[in-house]
């Protein structure tokens, strides 16, 4: 840990021109830009709010308040484990061919994603103010909320970007997967909604508490219960922990393996 | 003062047969019976010992396949050695690959910043000498577009021109570096002089007997992996007659 934190602090300007490589070429010559990271979302959101409003017979705007913060949430986190996976892969020409923390990809990966999260949030939530959202002093609760999620999101994104390495049909893997978890997390509904035999599967699954820790404060405008905090945070620690110590172990390997 | 130094270094590569290994087969792997390798392990460096003090101009020397390209990437940190240590002080330049840490969509004043990290400059500094470096590659016509449409002299020039603006402390050159055009080759090699007198050290790999002889002062003869002389000229010498 301590040696990672070093290596930030020393080589700051090569995670910085990292961050800015993939914020910049994304959208390089493209005629809208940046608003791309807006468009798909929105229009996603638009279609799903619509639909699924009818289906739980839920007021379209309320529905499209409550699909927004679990959306948010869960974006932040799919997107991160599977452009994580791709990040040392997709370097190998630079791994191979120039001495670079080999923990920087997934790291400038991760903050750029970070941040195209922050801005879709603050964009749409105009929009969500618009349509009748809440604005309250809850919203603070969204800095640890985001936070957390991160810290989680990134620990298992490690293990994605190294195991990757080893095995290219992970992507392909991460990519199902994150279809199924997406039903399986209370994006859509709420976590009591799903009865039955499921419901143990909502029930461990970290993504909810993740979930309600956006929701509340963007959607009942509440502060979440301290319980979910502890147990988010309990789940960003460990995934956080084991990611870093995985990320350790394999990445002298890793050169070898490209 | 020693500036490299390379202890009983060992490095051990595995070799694929396959190419990417995938999932199936790992499981494959688990069931079957006989289980057929699919790697095998050599070692592209064994025990090599030497350190390099300020001031020196090394040329590393052996047939294809010796072992002197995994060297000088481990001596850049590119490879971590299997077994024994490698020690490098001050700020390393190493030049090995043509357009190396270079991204070719951006400019080639973006790349000035983005290549510039990699090699140790902070911003600041980039900034102070992003003139110069241009000057010295005289690419002043092409600097802002893309890398990617650059030629390979271009992207040569423009590398070269960065690594050595700021003197290093450690330069590494594999020898496609020091091709380009006559007069650049002639200001590159000026510069490289330069550098040395400013007590750094420079590790060459080259096959060119007469560049090795124009800026080389000291030799390391690789064979398979192994260290098999290191010395004056006549180690150059020997390995010509060889």
């Amino acid at each position: 840990m301590l040696k990672y934190i070093n290596e930030i602090k020393q080589h700051r300007n090569v995670l910085d021109q990292l961050v800015r490589q993939q914020i910049t070429l994304r959208y390089r010559r493209t005629f809208f830009g940046y608003l791309w990271t807006l468009f798909n979302p929105l229009l996603m959101m638009s279609v799903t709010a619509v639909v699924f409003s009818e289906i739980f017979k839920m007021d379209l705007k309320t529905y499209a308040v409550f699909l927004f913060s679990g959306v948010i949430a869960f974006n932040l986190f799919g997107t991160i484990v599977t452009q994580c996976g791709q990040s040392l892969v997709g370097n190998e020409q630079l791994i191979k061919k120039i001495y670079i923390p080999k923990l920087f990809f997934p790291l400038a990966v991760s903050i750029t994603l970070l941040i195209d999260s922050l801005l879709m949030f603050v964009s749409l939530f105009f929009i969500i103010i618009i349509i009748g959202g809440n604005i309250s002093i809850a919203l603070i609760g969204l800095f640890p909320a985001y936070v957390l999620l991160y810290l989680f999101a990134f620990g298992i994104g490690l293990i994605t970007s190294v195991v990757s390495v080893y095995f290219r049909d992970l992507l392909h893997i991460i990519t199902i997967l994150m279809q199924a978890l997406v039903f399986l997390s209370p994006v859509y509904f709420k976590p009591d909604s799903l009865g039955g035999k499921v419901k143990w599967l909502i029930e461990i699954n970290p993504l909810t508490q993740f979930i309600e820790l956006f929701r509340s404060p963007i959607f009942s405008a509440t502060f979440p219960a301290i319980g979910v905090y502890l147990l988010a945070a309990f789940y960003a620690a460990l995934s956080l922990s084991i990611g870093i110590w995985f990320f350790n172990k394999h990445e002298q390997r890793v050169t070898f393996r490209m | 003062m020693k500036k490299v130094i390379v202890d009983n270094v060992s490095l051990q590569f595995r070799m694929y047969h396959d190419g990417a290994s995938s999932m199936k087969e790992f499981f494959a792997n688990i069931v079957r019976k006989n289980k057929k390798k699919h790697y095998t392990d050599f070692l592209a460096l064994q025990g090599v010992s030497f350190s390099v003090n300020d001031g020196e101009r090394l040329g590393i020397i052996g047939r294809n396949g010796a072992g002197k390209s995994t060297l000088l990437r481990t001596i850049s940190r590119i490879y971590e050695p299997t077994v024994g240590r490698v020690e490098v002080h001050g700020r390393v330049a190493p030049l090995l690959d043509i357009g190396a840490g270079f991204h070719p969509e951006f400019t080639g004043r973006e790349n000035i910043y983005f290549n510039g990290a990699f090699l140790g400059y902070s911003k600041e500094q980039l900034r102070e000498i992003e003139k110069e470096v241009i000057a010295f590659a005289e690419l002043e016509d092409f600097i802002d577009s893309p890398v990617k449409y650059y030629s390979t002299g271009m992207y040569m020039r423009l590398a070269f021109s960065l690594a050595t603006t700021v003197h290093p402390d450690v330069l590494i050159l594999d020898e496609l570096f020091v091709g380009g055009d006559a007069s650049f080759v002639q200001r590159g090699k000026e510069r490289m002089n330069k550098m040395i007198d400013r007590a750094s050290v420079m590790i060459l790999v080259s096959h060119d007997p007469s560049l090795l002889r124009s800026v080389c002062d000291r030799y390391i003869w690789l064979d398979h992996g192994k260290l098999i002389a290191d010395g004056d000229v006549s180690v150059l010498d020997a390995y010509i007659a060889s």
